[in-house]
Protein backbone atom coordinates (compact mmCIF):
# COMPACT_ATOMS: atom_id res chain seq x y z
CA UNK A 1 0.00 0.00 0.00
CA UNK A 2 1.29 3.34 -0.74
CA UNK A 3 1.72 5.81 1.44
CA UNK A 4 -0.95 8.77 2.84
CA UNK A 5 0.95 12.24 2.94
CA UNK A 6 -1.04 15.57 4.75
CA UNK A 7 0.30 18.70 4.74
CA UNK A 8 3.84 17.20 3.97
CA UNK A 9 3.67 14.66 6.58
CA UNK A 10 4.07 11.08 5.68
CA UNK A 11 1.88 8.19 7.28
CA UNK A 12 2.09 4.41 6.70
CA UNK A 13 -1.73 4.01 7.75
CA UNK A 14 -5.04 5.35 6.01
CA UNK A 15 -7.35 4.60 8.62
CA UNK A 16 -7.55 7.02 11.34
CA UNK A 17 -9.73 6.76 14.41
CA UNK A 18 -11.59 8.29 16.51
CA UNK A 19 -11.13 7.77 20.50
CA UNK A 20 -15.14 8.30 21.72
CA UNK A 21 -17.00 6.09 23.31
CA UNK A 22 -14.79 3.31 24.16
CA UNK A 23 -15.62 1.59 27.60
CA UNK A 24 -12.23 1.83 28.99
CA UNK A 25 -8.89 3.66 28.02
CA UNK A 26 -7.25 -0.02 27.95
CA UNK A 27 -9.69 -1.05 25.18
CA UNK A 28 -9.08 1.91 23.25
CA UNK A 29 -5.73 1.81 23.68
CA UNK A 30 -5.97 -1.97 22.23
CA UNK A 31 -8.59 -1.08 19.70
CA UNK A 32 -5.52 1.77 18.78
CA UNK A 33 -2.85 -0.71 18.18
CA UNK A 34 -4.41 -3.39 16.38
CA UNK A 35 -6.18 -0.78 13.83
CA UNK A 36 -2.57 0.22 13.09
CA UNK A 37 -3.75 3.59 12.82
CA UNK A 38 -1.46 6.78 13.15
CA UNK A 39 -3.80 9.58 13.37
CA UNK A 40 -6.06 9.81 16.54
CA UNK A 41 -9.20 12.49 16.56
CA UNK A 42 -9.57 13.70 20.30
CA UNK A 43 -12.27 16.43 21.67
CA UNK A 44 -12.46 19.37 23.95
CA UNK A 45 -14.32 19.43 26.99
CA UNK A 46 -14.87 21.29 30.42
CA UNK A 47 -12.95 19.88 33.12
CA UNK A 48 -15.58 18.11 35.34
CA UNK A 49 -15.11 19.80 38.71
CA UNK A 50 -16.23 16.51 40.61
CA UNK A 51 -14.25 14.36 38.89
CA UNK A 52 -10.88 16.19 37.91
CA UNK A 53 -8.39 13.41 37.64
CA UNK A 54 -10.35 11.83 34.79
CA UNK A 55 -8.11 11.32 31.73
CA UNK A 56 -9.25 8.55 29.45
CA UNK A 57 -6.44 9.67 26.96
CA UNK A 58 -4.02 9.10 29.33
CA UNK A 59 -3.06 5.58 27.85
CA UNK A 60 -2.50 7.13 24.49
CA UNK A 61 1.35 7.06 23.12
CA UNK A 62 1.76 10.17 21.55
CA UNK A 63 5.01 9.12 20.53
CA UNK A 64 3.22 6.81 17.82
CA UNK A 65 0.07 8.38 16.95
CA UNK A 66 -0.58 11.98 16.01
CA UNK A 67 -3.47 13.87 17.83
CA UNK A 68 -5.58 15.18 15.86
CA UNK A 69 -8.02 17.26 18.04
CA UNK A 70 -11.44 18.33 16.70
CA UNK A 71 -13.96 21.44 17.54
CA UNK A 72 -17.07 18.61 17.96
CA UNK A 73 -19.65 20.88 19.88
CA UNK A 74 -18.77 23.92 17.89
CA UNK A 75 -21.96 25.09 16.32
CA UNK A 76 -20.95 28.46 14.92
CA UNK A 77 -17.15 29.46 12.80
CA UNK A 78 -16.58 31.72 16.39
CA UNK A 79 -17.23 28.99 18.69
CA UNK A 80 -14.63 26.32 16.39
CA UNK A 81 -12.09 29.18 15.97
CA UNK A 82 -12.07 29.22 19.81
CA UNK A 83 -11.88 25.42 20.07
CA UNK A 84 -9.20 25.16 17.74
CA UNK A 85 -7.30 27.59 19.66
CA UNK A 86 -7.74 26.01 22.90
CA UNK A 87 -6.54 22.89 21.28
CA UNK A 88 -3.47 24.17 20.04
CA UNK A 89 -2.45 25.59 23.17
CA UNK A 90 -3.42 22.13 25.23
CA UNK A 91 -1.34 20.06 23.02
CA UNK A 92 1.30 22.37 20.72
CA UNK A 93 -0.52 20.77 17.98
CA UNK A 94 -1.60 22.83 15.00
CA UNK A 95 -3.62 20.10 13.48
CA UNK A 96 -7.13 20.33 13.77
CA UNK A 97 -10.21 18.68 12.25
CA UNK A 98 -12.75 21.20 11.76
CA UNK A 99 -16.29 20.54 12.77
CA UNK A 100 -19.01 22.93 12.85
CA UNK A 101 -22.30 20.97 13.18
CA UNK A 102 -25.34 23.67 14.47
CA UNK A 103 -28.16 20.36 14.40
CA UNK A 104 -27.92 18.42 17.28
CA UNK A 105 -30.36 15.67 15.58
CA UNK A 106 -28.30 14.92 12.59
CA UNK A 107 -25.30 16.42 13.43
CA UNK A 108 -24.73 18.04 9.59
CA UNK A 109 -21.67 20.76 9.14
CA UNK A 110 -22.68 23.96 8.32
CA UNK A 111 -20.91 24.66 4.80
CA UNK A 112 -21.25 28.39 5.35
CA UNK A 113 -19.62 28.39 8.92
CA UNK A 114 -17.23 25.51 8.23
CA UNK A 115 -15.53 27.68 5.40
CA UNK A 116 -15.58 30.74 7.49
CA UNK A 117 -13.79 29.03 10.22
CA UNK A 118 -11.21 27.41 7.99
CA UNK A 119 -10.00 30.35 6.61
CA UNK A 120 -9.46 31.82 9.93
CA UNK A 121 -7.69 29.35 11.14
CA UNK A 122 -5.76 28.61 8.03
CA UNK A 123 -4.25 32.53 8.07
CA UNK A 124 -3.62 31.61 11.75
CA UNK A 125 -0.93 28.53 10.85
CA UNK A 126 -3.45 25.77 11.38
CA UNK A 127 -3.28 22.59 9.14
CA UNK A 128 -6.92 22.08 8.46
CA UNK A 129 -8.81 18.85 7.76
CA UNK A 130 -12.90 19.79 7.52
CA UNK A 131 -15.76 17.24 8.12
CA UNK A 132 -18.34 18.60 5.59
CA UNK A 133 -21.08 17.24 3.62
CA UNK A 134 -20.44 15.50 0.26
CA UNK A 135 -20.65 18.29 -1.53
CA UNK A 136 -18.22 18.93 -4.26
CA UNK A 137 -18.24 22.87 -4.73
CA UNK A 138 -17.82 23.23 -1.25
CA UNK A 139 -14.77 20.57 -0.99
CA UNK A 140 -12.86 22.81 -3.89
CA UNK A 141 -13.90 26.09 -2.06
CA UNK A 142 -12.54 24.72 1.06
CA UNK A 143 -9.25 23.63 -0.99
CA UNK A 144 -9.04 27.18 -2.43
CA UNK A 145 -8.76 28.64 1.05
CA UNK A 146 -5.94 26.17 1.91
CA UNK A 147 -7.25 22.88 3.90
CA UNK A 148 -4.97 20.41 4.05
CA UNK A 149 -7.67 17.57 3.13
CA UNK A 150 -11.81 17.75 3.00
CA UNK A 151 -13.50 14.93 4.95
CA UNK A 152 -17.30 14.39 3.25
CA UNK A 153 -19.44 12.50 5.38
CA UNK A 154 -20.46 9.19 3.87
CA UNK A 155 -23.95 9.50 6.09
CA UNK A 156 -24.53 11.36 8.98
CA UNK A 157 -22.01 10.79 12.23
CA UNK A 158 -22.72 7.53 14.02
CA UNK A 159 -25.24 6.08 11.76
CA UNK A 160 -23.39 3.10 10.46
CA UNK A 161 -25.32 3.81 7.52
CA UNK A 162 -22.20 3.80 4.67
CA UNK A 163 -21.77 5.43 1.61
CA UNK A 164 -25.09 7.18 0.98
CA UNK A 165 -23.02 10.12 -0.52
CA UNK A 166 -21.21 7.69 -3.30
CA UNK A 167 -21.81 9.62 -6.11
CA UNK A 168 -21.14 12.80 -4.51
CA UNK A 169 -17.81 11.19 -2.81
CA UNK A 170 -17.17 10.15 -6.44
CA UNK A 171 -16.99 13.90 -7.98
CA UNK A 172 -14.89 15.07 -5.09
CA UNK A 173 -12.30 12.33 -5.29
CA UNK A 174 -12.26 12.84 -8.90
CA UNK A 175 -11.70 16.93 -8.58
CA UNK A 176 -9.75 17.19 -5.24
CA UNK A 177 -5.84 18.00 -5.27
CA UNK A 178 -5.88 17.42 -1.81
CA UNK A 179 -6.26 14.19 0.23
CA UNK A 180 -10.26 12.99 0.59
CA UNK A 181 -10.55 11.38 3.98
CA UNK A 182 -14.11 10.11 4.10
CA UNK A 183 -15.48 10.65 7.86
CA UNK A 184 -18.84 9.47 9.28
CA UNK A 185 -21.15 6.91 9.23
CA UNK A 186 -18.97 4.00 8.08
CA UNK A 187 -20.56 1.50 10.32
CA UNK A 188 -18.76 -2.10 8.68
CA UNK A 189 -15.33 -2.82 7.04
CA UNK A 190 -16.91 -3.05 4.03
CA UNK A 191 -18.32 0.03 3.91
CA UNK A 192 -14.90 1.32 4.26
CA UNK A 193 -13.23 -1.12 1.12
CA UNK A 194 -16.29 0.59 -0.63
CA UNK A 195 -14.82 4.02 0.27
CA UNK A 196 -11.27 3.06 -0.39
CA UNK A 197 -12.25 1.52 -4.07
CA UNK A 198 -13.44 4.68 -5.11
CA UNK A 199 -10.05 5.91 -4.77
CA UNK A 200 -10.47 7.66 -1.00
CA UNK A 201 -7.25 8.53 0.45
CA UNK A 202 -8.24 7.59 3.30
CA UNK A 203 -11.01 7.30 6.03
CA UNK A 204 -11.95 7.98 9.88
CA UNK A 205 -13.74 5.52 12.05
CA UNK A 206 -14.89 5.61 15.39
CA UNK A 207 -18.25 4.12 16.08
CA UNK A 208 -18.33 1.60 14.47
CA UNK A 209 -15.04 0.15 16.24
CA UNK A 210 -15.41 2.02 19.78
CA UNK A 211 -19.35 0.48 20.21
CA UNK A 212 -18.58 -3.00 18.51
CA UNK A 213 -19.26 -6.23 20.92
CA UNK A 214 -15.10 -6.53 20.43
CA UNK A 215 -13.15 -3.16 19.83
CA UNK A 216 -10.33 -4.90 19.11
CA UNK A 217 -11.40 -7.79 16.85
CA UNK A 218 -13.21 -4.61 14.83
CA UNK A 219 -10.15 -2.67 14.46
CA UNK A 220 -8.24 -5.13 13.01
CA UNK A 221 -11.46 -6.22 10.41
CA UNK A 222 -11.27 -2.47 9.81
CA UNK A 223 -7.93 -2.29 8.63
CA UNK A 224 -7.56 -5.62 6.81
CA UNK A 225 -10.81 -3.53 4.80
CA UNK A 226 -9.01 -0.64 4.42
CA UNK A 227 -6.19 -2.65 3.20
CA UNK A 228 -8.05 -4.49 0.71
CA UNK A 229 -9.97 -1.48 -0.59
CA UNK A 230 -6.83 0.59 -1.45
CA UNK A 231 -4.64 -2.48 -2.86
CA UNK A 232 -8.11 -2.90 -4.73
CA UNK A 233 -8.00 0.46 -5.73
CA UNK A 234 -3.92 0.45 -6.56
CA UNK A 235 -4.42 -2.15 -9.02
CA UNK A 236 -7.08 -0.50 -10.92
CA UNK A 237 -10.57 -2.08 -11.18
CA UNK A 238 -13.05 -2.77 -14.23
CA UNK A 239 -16.19 -0.76 -14.53
CA UNK A 240 -19.41 -2.62 -14.12
CA UNK A 241 -21.07 -3.24 -17.16
CA UNK A 242 -24.57 -4.51 -17.76
CA UNK A 243 -24.14 -7.68 -20.59
CA UNK A 244 -22.40 -10.38 -19.13
CA UNK A 245 -18.71 -11.10 -20.28
CA UNK A 246 -17.40 -14.63 -20.36
CA UNK A 247 -14.34 -15.49 -18.11
CA UNK A 248 -13.74 -18.83 -19.81
CA UNK A 249 -12.59 -18.72 -23.51
CA UNK A 250 -15.44 -19.91 -25.38
CA UNK A 251 -14.08 -22.98 -27.49
CA UNK A 252 -17.34 -23.38 -29.78
CA UNK A 253 -16.78 -27.22 -30.27
CA UNK A 254 -19.24 -28.62 -28.80
CA UNK A 255 -21.90 -27.15 -31.23
CA UNK A 256 -19.69 -27.56 -34.32
CA UNK A 257 -20.09 -30.30 -36.86
CA UNK B 1 -15.31 36.57 50.67
CA UNK B 2 -13.60 36.45 47.24
CA UNK B 3 -14.89 34.40 44.61
CA UNK B 4 -14.08 32.47 41.10
CA UNK B 5 -16.45 31.40 38.63
CA UNK B 6 -14.66 28.06 37.63
CA UNK B 7 -16.34 26.43 34.42
CA UNK B 8 -19.81 27.82 35.06
CA UNK B 9 -19.87 27.58 38.97
CA UNK B 10 -19.25 30.21 41.42
CA UNK B 11 -16.62 29.21 44.00
CA UNK B 12 -16.22 31.54 47.25
CA UNK B 13 -13.16 31.43 49.32
CA UNK B 14 -11.64 32.86 52.12
CA UNK B 15 -9.74 35.87 51.41
CA UNK B 16 -6.16 34.21 52.93
CA UNK B 17 -7.95 30.57 51.13
CA UNK B 18 -8.01 31.81 47.37
CA UNK B 19 -5.65 30.59 45.09
CA UNK B 20 -3.40 33.38 44.31
CA UNK B 21 -2.32 31.90 41.15
CA UNK B 22 -3.68 29.28 38.10
CA UNK B 23 -1.15 26.31 39.59
CA UNK B 24 -2.62 26.77 43.20
CA UNK B 25 -7.07 26.65 41.85
CA UNK B 26 -5.80 23.40 40.06
CA UNK B 27 -4.27 21.76 43.07
CA UNK B 28 -6.98 22.99 45.19
CA UNK B 29 -9.62 21.28 42.51
CA UNK B 30 -7.11 18.24 42.37
CA UNK B 31 -7.56 18.52 38.20
CA UNK B 32 -5.24 15.94 37.15
CA UNK B 33 -4.95 15.70 33.11
CA UNK B 34 -1.60 16.51 31.55
CA UNK B 35 -3.47 18.31 28.96
CA UNK B 36 -5.49 21.31 30.90
CA UNK B 37 -5.76 24.29 29.32
CA UNK B 38 -7.55 27.33 30.49
CA UNK B 39 -8.73 30.37 29.81
CA UNK B 40 -8.82 33.34 32.57
CA UNK B 41 -12.16 36.06 31.87
CA UNK B 42 -11.75 34.69 27.80
CA UNK B 43 -7.98 34.62 27.29
CA UNK B 44 -6.25 31.45 26.50
CA UNK B 45 -3.33 30.56 29.40
CA UNK B 46 -1.27 27.28 28.44
CA UNK B 47 -0.23 25.02 30.88
CA UNK B 48 3.22 26.28 31.39
CA UNK B 49 2.03 29.68 32.34
CA UNK B 50 -0.38 28.61 34.84
CA UNK B 51 2.21 29.33 37.81
CA UNK B 52 2.82 32.46 36.93
CA UNK B 53 -0.72 33.64 35.64
CA UNK B 54 -2.23 35.66 38.88
CA UNK B 55 -5.63 35.26 39.60
CA UNK B 56 -8.04 37.83 40.74
CA UNK B 57 -11.40 38.49 42.81
CA UNK B 58 -14.35 37.91 40.31
CA UNK B 59 -12.72 36.20 37.58
CA UNK B 60 -14.29 33.43 35.14
CA UNK B 61 -11.89 30.60 34.68
CA UNK B 62 -12.70 27.93 32.33
CA UNK B 63 -10.09 24.52 32.25
CA UNK B 64 -10.43 22.58 29.35
CA UNK B 65 -8.99 18.99 28.97
CA UNK B 66 -8.53 16.37 26.23
CA UNK B 67 -10.80 13.87 26.47
CA UNK B 68 -12.58 10.92 23.80
CA UNK B 69 -13.96 12.06 20.93
CA UNK B 70 -14.39 11.63 16.88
Amino acid sequence: MDKLTIAGRTFDSRLLIGTGKFSSPRVMAEALAASGSQIVTVALRRVDIDNPADDTLREIDRDRYLLLPNTSGARDADEAVRLARLARAATGIDWVKLEVTPDPYYLLPCPVETLKAAEILVKEGFVVLPYINADPILAKRLQDVGTATVMPLGSPIGSNQGLKTRVALEIIIEQSVVPVVVDAGLGLPSHVAEAMEIGADAVLVNTAIATANDPIGMASAFKLAVEAGRKAYEAGPRAPQHKAEASSPLTGFLRES
Amino acid sequence: MRSLKVNGVERQFAPDAMPGTLSALLDALGVGPTTVVAEVDGRIVRREEFDRTELQDGQKVELIKLMGGG
